[in-house]
């Protein structure tokens, strides 16, 4: 499951958790979104014990995007501890991204 | 939505191997290109090492190709593609208006000449970008920098002067720039993209321009933009012998994976992915 947060929440669900957590930023008019987000939901499925997945609609949350200068999306923010780990910009197929993530397992 | 068999990106001789090969195997295929074919292919004023062929001109070569496939009632798609996105059992292909499905995907780019610039690739996706269109909602009240290689990418600058705060637009070619007034024409040639994290400005051979993103607009993007997780090797697609890359159902054929640049080793690869992908294809039907 990917959970749909916002400004408000982002500090609470991504800031205080034990796990790492996944953030897909995206929007609707993107078209690499579209197709990253069958992808993530996929990988949330397989790897749902070890890691939180969310994502963040860039239109209607302007103050994360700005925070960590999103600049191009889809990107995708792996957090440990709310500190960002690393940063994936751009479409990638689910291998590669799966192995990605578990870097930070 | 129909499925293709194949889907073949370019039209020069690898990737017109790789069709009327594929073709002959009855597989249900589409192949985008242009319709001269290839450039290079045009330019090419002799061509004395391909096999049967001793003091053609390239033109000839052109045409001698063109009635083969109208022979085999192959169709150039003319679209240009975007990207390709490995959906795992298949690959959506993405043109400007459409998507396009195919279980498997030769990939015939040929070879960009044009250099990237200095800190390009270091600042790809922190302002450096290759698809205006794509991102232009994140540069609301932003300033834009657009290096256009070619026409179309001065619609793509119109649009983005719709949503920035400003567009700089610096062509990369002689012509009549269709601009609107929102848009500010910059004659010089640009040397570096400079930034920290992300693009702060553009150093140009005259003058300097601050700017919040960068947007490099070519006939075609590298292929690891075009073709997102495609690992390359030394500036070229990395294939092995059966012209396979790194990602499964997706093959790679001519000059872009490799020198030498010929026309006979262009076809022989196209030929090598063909076969190799309509017999993965046959496999999954076993």
């Amino acid at each position: 499951m990917v959970k749909e947060i916002n400004d408000v929440s982002f500090e609470s669900e991504v800031g205080t958790q034990d796990k790492p957590v996944v953030v897909d930023f995206w929007a609707p008019w993107c078209g690499p979104c579209k197709m990253l987000g069958p992808v993530i939901d996929e990988i949330s499925n397989e790897l749902d014990e070890k890691v939180k997945f969310v994502k963040v609609n860039v239109d209607e949350n302007p103050l994360a995007a700005n925070k960590f200068k999103i600049a191009s999306i889809p990107t995708v923010m792996i957090f440990k501890n709310g500190n960002p780990v690393d940063t994936l910009v751009g479409f990638r197929p689910k291998q590669s991204m799966v192995s990605e993530i578990e870097k930070h397992i | 939505m129909e499925r293709y068999d194949i889907a073949i990106i370019g039209s020069g001789p690898s990737g017109l191997s790789a069709a009327i090969n594929a073709k002959v195997r009855n597989k249900n295929i589409i192949i985008f290109g242009n319709s001269n074919l290839s450039r290079s292919l045009v330019l090419a004023p002799k061509v004395n090492n391909y096999l049967g062929f001793y003091g053609i001109s390239g033109t000839e070569l052109r045409d001698k190709f063109q009635k083969h496939i109208d022979d085999m009632n192959i169709n150039i798609n003319t679209e240009k593609v975007n990207n390709i996105y490995a959906m795992g059992e298949y690959f959506a292909i993405m043109t400007a208006n459409k998507t396009y499905e195919a279980k498997k995907v030769i990939l015939a780019l040929g070879i960009e000449h044009t250099k990237p610039i200095e800190g390009e690739d270091k600042l790809l996706g922190r302002g450096v970008g290759y698809c205006a269109t794509c991102d232009a909602p994140l540069y609301r009240n932003k300033i834009v920098t657009i290096l256009g290689y070619n026409k179309e990418a001065e619609s793509e600058a119109n649009y983005v002067s719709e949503m920035a705060n400003k567009v700089y637009y610096i062509p990369m070619y002689k012509d009549e720039y269709e601009l609107n007034d929102k848009v500010e024409i910059v004659k010089d040639k640009p040397l570096e993209i400079v930034g920290s994290g992300k693009v702060e400005k553009l150093v140009l051979k005259n003058t300097e321009i601050s700017t919040d993103g960068v947007f490099i607009l070519k006939d075609s993007a590298p292929p690891q933009q075009l073709v997102p997780g495609l690992e390359m090797e030394d500036g070229h697609i990395k294939v092995n012998r059966k012209m396979e890359t790194n990602i499964e159902g997706c093959y790679a054929a001519g000059d872009c994976t490799g020198k030498p640049y010929q026309y006979m080793k262009a076809v022989g690869e196209g030929q090598v992915a063909a076969l190799n992908a309509v017999e993965e294809l046959s496999s999954i039907l076993k």
